[in-house]
């Protein structure tokens, strides 16, 4: 950035708020960042001039832009993470309720285990047709010894016995992992959402007025 | 519900309480502000606090406006203004109106009750001290 000799300590001070801010809200899409950002750059300068403060007053009552960006984002990324699929999106949100409460971080780690025990029975089934003998369940003595991939072929009394049936069965247990991870995960960030308009309205539950209303 | 007096009780938990409180109020109110028409931020801001004792960091109206917007409840339109630079405006959606008329009856019922519970709260204060 360069500085002008013109320029005047206001606007340096407009300009660092705001570029802070754009920083900090960041994973929105660029139309929604850019409309928040000229509504707070309009706010600024209305309150300045019809309330004749001066500009860091005006933004000492804004908050900080890490708390203005997290109220932001908090609302946007749960909303988003309800009716999403991405496996990164819903980690996310989760994190971020996981970041207030113990249920939150509980939920979180579930669904970690959940994602990679899925996608690694996916790998798994997919590495089979080229490492068949070290890809499988493995038996010994009628005991389950291991299931997936080793890194060499294993002991002599260890053979697989799932053959190639592994693929499909590894194929869709990998894919029921994930699909039941992701309906957890958006249950709970549904009801965690449903728990947090409740408390924010004062403890009443709007879907059950809806209802004694209807 | 039993009301405990906790040994050691952390200090700033009744300050907690009053932020979630008024910033759970604050969506009611903001939707409220609305109800007769139009308004940008800081008249919405301005208008809260004349009406009510609602103070808070300014800031933390407009992601509740822009969260009340995408559930539909809120339109939003730029509009040129005398200053220079737009504003934005926000409506009510009839959605908005309508959630605002239960939010409302509810808080009345809401608040009713509470009054009537936290009377002899508020009488019998020097009497336990």
């Amino acid at each position: 950035m360069t500085l002008t000799p013109e320029l005047h300590p206001d606007q340096l001070l407009i300009g660092d708020f705001l570029s802070d801010l754009r920083a900090r809200l960041a994973p929105m899409t660029l139309a929604e960042r850019e409309d928040i950002l000229r509504e707070i750059a309009a706010h600024i300068h209305d309150s300045m001039e019809l309330n004749g403060l001066p500009a860091a007053t005006v933004i000492a009552r804004l908050g900080t832009p890490q708390q203005l960006a997290a109220d932001y984002r908090d609302g946007a990324l749960v909303r988003e993470a309800r009716y999403s699929v991405s496996p990164m999106l819903l980690l996310r949100a989760t994190l971020r309720i996981a970041s207030r409460g113990f249920t939150g971080a509980v939920v979180f780690f579930c669904g970690l285990v959940g994602y990679l025990t899925g996608i690694s029975f996916i790998i798994a089934a997919l590495v089979k047709p080229f490492f068949p003998g070290r890809t499988g369940v493995f038996v010994v003595h009628h005991h389950l010894y291991r299931i997936g991939v080793q890194a060499s072929a294993p002991p002599v009394p260890v053979h697989e016995v799932a053959g190639y049936t592994f693929i499909p069965v590894s194929l869709a247990v990998g894919c029921a992992a994930v699909l039941v991870t992701t309906f957890a995960i958006r249950r709970f960030l549904s009801i965690a959402s449903k728990w947090q308009d409740k408390l924010a309205n004062g403890g009443t539950s709007w879907k059950s007025i809806h209802h004694s209303a209807a | 519900m039993a009301i405990k007096r906790f040994p050691a009780p952390e200090a700033d938990q009744p300050d907690r309480w009053e932020a979630q409180l008024r910033k759970g109020a604050l969506e009611m109110a903001a939707l409220a502000s609305l109800w007769r028409g139009r308004l940008y931020g800081l008249e919405i801001i301005r208008f809260l606090e004349a009406q009510s004792r609602l103070v808070l960091a300014e800031g933390t109206i407009y992601p509740i406006l822009n969260r009340l917007r995408t559930e539909a409840l809120l339109t939003s339109e730029w509009v040129e203004a005398d200053a220079g630079h737009p504003r934005k405006y926000y409506s009510l959606t009839d959605a908005g109106r309508e959630r605002l008329r239960l939010m409302a009856a509810a808080w009345m019922d809401f608040s009713s009750g509470l009054t009537q519970l936290l009377e002899p709260v508020l009488e019998s204060e020097e009497v336990i001290q």
